[in-house]
């Protein structure tokens, strides 16, 4: 016999309406799921639940998906062939980077496009994916900021769900994870819960299209009775042990800049630099030390949530495993790394002056130096995290966590030059 | 086991039979001097053009080894020229088909081998006494370079004759003996032929010797014989400070005026069709001689919306020159999308801001400014993936145009920056800039933040600018005459370089291009986009290399002028089929869209109305 709902949304609910019944979350309604929660445990740990994990030819995802086949999990893998190279040229190479062989024996890449509402599958493919897999985890997703994007972000983030929740619908699916951001809360000072939350109002279309995705995921879940689970990271940089990441947005955009300005001019011919460097109001002391003279705003109660990915995947493990009831999930650092420290943590190991992170307040109106207006116009779009005054609630999150004793590192200047010295040491990503 | 001096190389055979047929060897656009021997003797056969088409031919023993193979191959002095001048537009090397070419005659002569004599014929002699002994020709190494051009659809033809008359009055002799023997005739100017139109199994006319200009300054005119290039023009008109407006540099403006009428980006100000002409002279196909301002001549200045025969043969004509002020400088203006391009380009047009305006696409500009291939298309994927500079449009103006720019839009490259990025080019390859600039998430495009004020001392830093820099791009026997050449402020100067069109021809450096022209309005933007798409949707079908060229305003505006591109290997007959299929289709795709926009005009149905007043056909 079916197990009642746990959840139950009505499919023409307004989003008042849905706010209403997701506050708690996935109430049991008296409706219908697809599996019980025992079940779905009972196939996790015999290792027969098929996994679909979209996005992992991204950071993220293929961290999750290596952490699914080391778990022994069978993982389907939809990816799509990008700059003439096949969809699985482009998860092997990614897998080799993490040190394995290539794909693992558990790993299935199916050649699939999210953007098209069949995936890209033949009918038949299409049924056969449908009756093969038994959860899904949604990574895929596009982290643009910029409004100009706005139709390419809202295809990924929003439209391109709707397809796979019409595929979660079509298949045997049981368990829906996606993975959504810790800023989908909005613009917003305090505290934000884990929950569903009511807002029109953002930093960017990336928070927006986010939003609007949970909630278009926890409206089509409830009708079709599949659970959900919803995972909120923060700002994930690479590994806290060795730095590894693939991408060097984030928290290392604001930082390769001031490299890529300071090394512009110190890997030149000295004479030539220096007074090129001049004309930036850059100098250099005799030990290679650069001054670079900028004021970046800061935020005295504000900063940065950070979380490394190892953390991430370790938190996703957990919070899948145990809470099989569905919910919301905040994956987040306690303590918000202020701007300060990461000024003087780029200072210290760049060797670098003159970067100071001054209170708003205290900023000079108008007049920024060239090197000021070069900096903002580069880091324009991070501003907001950099001070940022939004406190993540992971009451929920925090006690599985701590349950399982899995906890966030600080962000501190050990794990700040690991991660840098990682970013030299591939060139910030930067192949040629 | 044959000797291997005895034939030409494949290998060598490919490269000749690559020439594009541009004719930039037969003018001085760099300096170098032309090829000496075709200074002397101007049949085409002596520039590198010809002797490229001589290898083709002897390697398919097409044409026997003549007196004048002997004689076109022994003056070769492999001074190099040809090298310089071609790979500037081509990046070819024709040194290595002029040496097989004097190998190939080595060990021909050495055998014992002797040059085949081409008996003169009456028609020969007749013409040889019109022009003199050495200005006319039976002999097939002549013929070869007068039988064929890349153009795909056109067979190779032989002209039974060549002659190169050296005034108006042999020229009317010639046209006036081929009427009364009834030999065709045709006439070609100096200019590079790729359109198939001027072969015969007559007379081939080659007006290369007619080269008078006599400049009117206090009428603002210049009276020009029918061999003029552009590039000769426009360079005695700079020298008297003026400016025509002229096609592509290599061609003759007489024949340009009466084939296509003469349009460009200065089109804008200048105007197209009879705007330029002030009087033409021509010869009738009976010999009659008439002038266009004579009320009694047939009128050149009308215009029909079919195809026409040309009036005549052009003798001389008078054309417009057009002052020129001291502080002309050019810039151009980045944008993401084509339907921007062409609002703002349309725009300055009606506000009558600037003077040589046009929109161009991706290709073009990182083809202009690219000595190489290989950086050209590197250029290119940086401009448009990573600046996010896919269209830009190309203004030259005074400084008061240039003030109102800067007011209308957000980023502007001015003259300076424009030579810093030239020169540079090479160093934005390779530097780190593309990886930063990659990363940048900014609701402006990327270019804005790139060409900033602030940003420009960053990127002169990158680039380190300079015509060393940007010599390295070349292969290293080629790097100290790049570097000397790019030393000339002219070389990287926007105005220059629009007036003389001299990189203009690198557009079809990887493949020869088969250029659709078309007169269209440039509102609605709609249209333009139609026809753009229906362009490419047939070059797609055809498996064709295709790109949008530029887009020139005309007229305030209102009109304006589309280059379309499709680009082959006319040395593959498997391309020249595509385009022959493709071509079926593209002719009734155009007049079905002339049906539905006003304004839409191939220019095929220009050909040889090229007199005609504007109005005639841009309205009708």
């Amino acid at each position: 016999m079916p197990e009642k709902k746990i959840f139950c949304i009505p499919e023409t609910c307004s989003k008042k309406e849905l706010l209403g019944y997701a506050q708690p979350f996935f109430k049991n309604n008296g409706g219908e799921i697809r599996a019980a929660a025992d079940d779905i445990t009972g196939r996790r740990r015999s290792k027969k639940t098929c996994f679909l994990l979209t996005g992992a030819t991204g950071f993220l995802g293929i961290h999750l998906a290596d952490m699914l086949a080391k778990e022994g999990h069978t993982v389907i893998l939809p990816a799509r062939s990008w700059d003439n190279t096949a969809p699985e040229e482009r998860i092997n190479a990614l897998f080799k980077w993490l040190g394995r062989e290539g794909s693992p024996s558990c790993v299935q890449i199916v050649p699939a496009d999210l953007n098209r509402p069949d995936l890209g599958l033949s009918p038949a493919d299409y049924h056969r994916l449908a009756s093969s897999i038994d959860e899904i985890i949604h990574c895929a997703s596009d982290t643009s900021f910029s409004e100009r994007k706005r139709p390419q972000i809202e295809k990924a983030n929003v439209e391109n769900l709707h397809h796979l929740l019409e595929f979660a619908a079509k298949s045997r699916c049981c368990f829906f994870h996606f993975i959504s951001t810790a800023y989908a809360a909005g613009k917003k000072r305090g505290v934000c819960p884990e929950a569903l939350v009511d807002t029109r109002s953002f930093f960017n279309v990336y928070e927006e299209t986010k939003h609007r995705a949970e909630m278009t995921a926890a409206k089509r879940c409830n009708r079709e009775g599949i659970r959900l689970n919803i995972y909120r990271p923060s700002i994930v940089y690479g590994h806290s042990r060795t730095g590894k990441t693939l991408r060097f947005n984030a928290l290392y955009y604001p930082v390769k800049i001031l490299v890529f300005l300071k090394n512009l001019y110190l890997e030149k011919h000295r004479e030539q630099a220096l007074e090129s460097a001049e004309r930036m109001g850059i100098s250099f002391s005799a030990d290679g030390t650069a001054h670079m003279p900028i004021r970046i705003e800061a935020s005295p109660s504000g900063g940065i949530n950070l979380i490394p990915v190892d953390f991430f995947i370790a938190a996703f493990s957990a919070i899948m495993e145990t809470a099989t009831d569905g919910g919301i999930f905040h994956i987040t650092n306690d303590k918000t790394k202020p701007l300060f420290d990461i000024i003087h943590f780029t200072r210290k190991y760049f060797h670098i002056t003159g970067i100071q992170a001054v209170a708003a307040e205290n900023f000079p109106a108008g007049h920024p130096n060239s090197l000021e207006i070069l900096f903002n116009r580069y880091t324009e779009v991070y501003r907001h995290y950099m001070q940022d005054e939004r406190i993540f609630d992971n009451t929920r999150a925090g006690a599985i966590l701590k349950a399982k004793g899995i906890s966030c590192p600080d962000f501190d200047y050990r794990i700040f030059s690991t991660c840098m010295r990682y970013a030299e040491s591939v060139n910030w990503g930067n192949a040629s | 086991m044959s000797n291997p001096l005895d034939h030409i190389p494949e290998e060598i055979r490919r490269t000749a039979a690559q020439c594009r047929h541009y004719a930039m060897c037969k003018i001085d656009y760099l300096e170098t001097g032309l090829c000496p021997p075709a200074k002397k003797t101007p049949y085409v056969s002596y520039f590198p053009q010809g002797r490229m088409d001589l290898c083709d031919a002897l390697a398919k023993d097409l044409i026997p080894v003549t007196g004048a193979a002997v004689d076109i191959i022994s003056s070769c002095t492999l001074c190099g020229t040809c090298d310089r001048q071609c790979h500037f537009v081509t990046g070819m090397r024709p040194m290595t088909v002029m040496q097989a070419l004097k190998a190939f005659l080595d060990a021909f002569l050495k055998k014992g081998g002797k040059a085949a004599v081409i008996p003169e014929d009456e028609p020969l002699k007749a013409l040889k006494n019109i022009v003199g002994e050495k200005w006319a020709t039976n002999d097939p190494a002549h013929l070869i370079a007068y039988a064929n051009d890349p153009f795909p659809l056109a067979d190779r033809q032989m002209p039974g004759y060549v002659v190169l008359p050296g005034s108006a009055e042999e020229l009317v002799e010639i046209v006036r003996f081929a009427d009364r023997t009834h030999i065709p005739a045709v006439v070609r100017g100096n200019g590079g032929s790729v359109f198939g139109f001027v072969f015969t199994p007559g007379i081939v006319i080659d007006v290369n010797r007619m080269k008078k200009i006599q400049l009117d300054p206090d009428n603002w005119t210049a009276v020009i014989d029918p061999g003029v290039t552009a590039f000769e023009l426009q360079k005695a008109a700079a020298e008297q400070g003026y400016r025509v407006n002229t096609a592509e540099p290599a061609a003759t403006v007489c024949g340009n005026i009466v084939c296509t009428g003469l349009f460009s980006t200065w089109a804008n100000v200048y105007g197209v069709g009879a705007d330029h002409i002030v009087d033409m002279t021509f010869v009738d196909r009976h010999g009659k001689v008439f002038t266009a301002n004579d009320r009694n001549a047939p009128n050149v200045f009308g215009f029909e919306k079919a195809v026409h025969p040309s009036p005549g043969i052009c003798l001389q004509a008078r054309v417009r020159m057009h002052p020129v002020t001291d502080d002309e400088e050019g810039l151009l203006v980045p944008f993401t999308t084509l339907a921007d391009a062409v609002s703002f380009a349309k725009d300055i047009s009606r506000r009558r801001i600037g003077l040589a305006i046009g929109v161009l696409g991706g290709h073009y500009l990182s083809t202009f400014i690219s000595p190489t291939q290989s950086l050209a298309r590197q250029t290119r994927k940086i401009f448009s993936d990573i600046l996010e500079m896919t269209y830009v449009v190309s203004i030259i103006g005074d400084r008061y145009a240039r003030n109102s720019i800067r007011q209308m839009v957000p980023c502007v490259i001015d003259s300076s920056t424009f030579r810093m990025f030239l020169l540079g080019l090479p160093q934005l390859i390779g530097s780190d800039l593309a990886d930063i600039v990659r990363g940048l998430e900014s609701d402006r495009p990327a270019y804005e933040t790139v060409f900033s004020q602030e940003m420009l001392p960053v990127l002169e830093e990158i680039l380190t600018p300079s015509p060393g820099t940007l010599a390295a791009a070349v292969g290293e026997d080629l790097r100290d005459f790049y570097e000397e050449l790019y030393s000339r402020p002219h070389m990287t100067d926007l105005v220059w370089l629009t007036m003389f069109r001299i990189v203009s021809a690198r557009m079809s450096r990887h493949k020869h291009m088969f250029a659709f022209l078309i007169y269209i309005p440039l509102e609605p933007v709609d249209a333009i986009h139609e026809l753009i798409t229906c362009f490419s949707e047939i070059a797609e079908k055809h498996g064709i290399d295709h790109d949008l060229g530029f887009i020139a305003p005309l007229d305030l505006g209102k009109r304006g002028i589309l280059e379309y591109d499709y680009y082959i290997d006319h040395t593959d007959s498997a391309d020249c089929e595509k385009i022959r299929l493709a071509m079926t289709e593209v002719e009734p795709m155009v007049d079905k869209m002339s049906r539905s926009f006003k304004g839409i005009t191939f220019l095929k149905y220009i050909f040889s109305q090229g007199c005609a007043r504007k109005e005639n056909f841009l309205y009708t």
